[in-house]
């Protein structure tokens, strides 16, 4: 139930941004983010629907390429 | 430069261990990623990976299950969960609805949800229906559910929380006297929220090296790495295996929004009992969407005591790293995924069902007969 998925901003309206991953796209509530100045483009960790932190491209790539390894082990 | 998981445990492997080393997990994710990729096989046999308190919905109340159960049967309402909830069971007899799902089958509108803007959308969906959020869940799942709140919800939601913080149940096994574990690693998304500062108390109060861990195995091991090696040292510290997302201060937004929403007190932990300062509750500021205000009927105090998980069921024990879960006697016995006894065998975040799903299904004769991989 604590596990956040890095996801890639495609638009932000107030305090929803259209978010992708893996060719999936979610709406993603922002309200926790106030504090951090996010654009399109941006990756953010997603729980529960709630962007909860965010990170490098580089850190999204890199998780994801883990998870996908988890995954395809799973 | 990124290191791989085979040269952590290359490095770990390296170490020189003279004892047993016991690390506890604290979080359902992790002990996941453990079982996956099999690090408890991969590692030296001296080092034991116990999974401990780290799964919100083994520990959520029965009385609070009951009363959602009974508010979703009896009162013309919508009762929205997140979908590991639906398939825990409460102690009532045969007859009786024993889990949300049984009461959805007897004609509650229960719905499954997985964040909590469906809530919301829910609410706004039915304005003449109440809708009540059965929200259970750690710091990183509570702190969402009081943004949706702060943000503001529709006057037809409410919540029957079941909140909890993760770091008391871990000072009390520490304060027990008999904690099982001599080294820590914490939870990732946790400390993401909350700020690593968090865990400080294992170390400055316990001694007790730390490090916090990500997800992946790579993460883990680093973790694993760093608390065996300030044992080796003996020289403990808290030390962040995960700086891609956890920061000093956690997530300021985040933590306003909680403070803001709820209050902290002591709470009841399914098997466990009382812990102190464990437990979110709506504010006051916030009353007019507290579930237990609006019906006060379903609150059954006779129900709050330590100890309810159903009769033969070891889940309290697995909950606390006291036993591994094949350790129980139910374990893949009367108890199994399809047919779950306890919660520990309902949660994707349960140590039972992380277990099975990964191939776990010879009992165990004790505790240092670990084989899981």
């Amino acid at each position: 139930m604590c596990l956040g998925i890095p996801m890639q901003i495609r638009g932000i309206e107030g305090y929803v941004a259209r978010c992708e991953a893996k060719g999936i796209e979610r709406d993603v509530n922002l309200f926790m983010m106030q504090e951090e100045e996010l654009a399109v483009d941006d990756f953010v960790v997603v729980h529960v629907g709630y962007a909860i932190q965010k990170i490098t491209p580089q850190e999204a790539q890199t998780a994801w390429e883990l998870y996908d390894q988890m995954l395809a082990a799973g | 430069m990124t290191i791989s998981a085979n040269q952590w445990l290359d490095r770990i492997r390296s170490l020189p261990l003279e004892r047993t080393v016991r690390i506890m997990n604290v979080c359902g994710g992790h002990e996941r990623s453990i079982s996956m990729a099999g690090l408890r096989k991969a590692l030296p046999a001296s080092i034991e990976l116990i999974p401990g308190p780290g799964c919100p919905v083994c520990i959520c109340p029965e009385e609070d299950l009951f009363e959602a159960i009974q508010l979703a049967l009896h009162e013309d309402i919508i009762l929205v969960a997140f979908g590991d909830m639906l398939r825990v069971p409460v102690n009532v007899k045969k007859c009786d609805a024993r889990t949300l799902e049984q009461a959805k089958a007897r004609g509650a509108d229960i719905r499954p949800l997985a964040s909590p803007t469906e809530a919301v959308k829910i609410a706004r969906e039915n304005p003449e229906t109440p809708v009540i959020f059965f929200a259970a869940g750690f710091e990183t799942t509570t702190a969402p559910v009081a943004a949706m709140l702060v943000e503001g919800a529709p006057d037809n939601l409410f919540v029957l929380l079941s909140g909890r913080l993760t770091w008391p149940a871990v000072a009390m096994l520490l304060e027990s006297g008999d904690a099982g574990f001599d080294a820590l690693v914490a939870p990732g998304h946790v400390a993401t929220v909350m700020g690593p500062e968090e865990w400080q108390f294992a170390v400055d109060k316990h001694n007790i090296p730390a490090a916090i861990a990500g997800f992946t195995p790579q993460s883990l091991l680093a973790a694993m790495y760093s608390v065996i090696r300030q044992i080796i040292d003996g020289r403990c510290f808290l030390d962040n295996c995960y700086p891609e997302l956890v920061r000093e201060g956690g997530n300021p937004a985040a933590r306003r929004q909680l403070q803001q929403a709820f209050h902290v007190r002591a709470a009841n932990w399914r098997g466990i009992g009382i812990i102190p300062g464990s437990g979110y509750v709506l504010r006051t500021a916030f009353m007019q969407h507290d579930a237990r205000k609006h019906f006060p009927d379903y609150v059954e105090d006779a129900r709050k005591r330590a100890g309810e998980m159903p009769p033969g069921c070891d889940c309290a024990k697995v909950v606390l790293g006291k036993i591994y879960p094949n350790e129980c006697r139910l374990y893949g016995k009367a108890c199994v995924p399809r047919n779950p006894v306890g919660p520990c065998m309902v949660s994707d975040e349960g140590a039972c069902r992380i277990w099975w799903a990964n191939g776990m299904r010879q009992p165990s004769p004790g505790k240092e007969a670990q084989a899981n991989g």
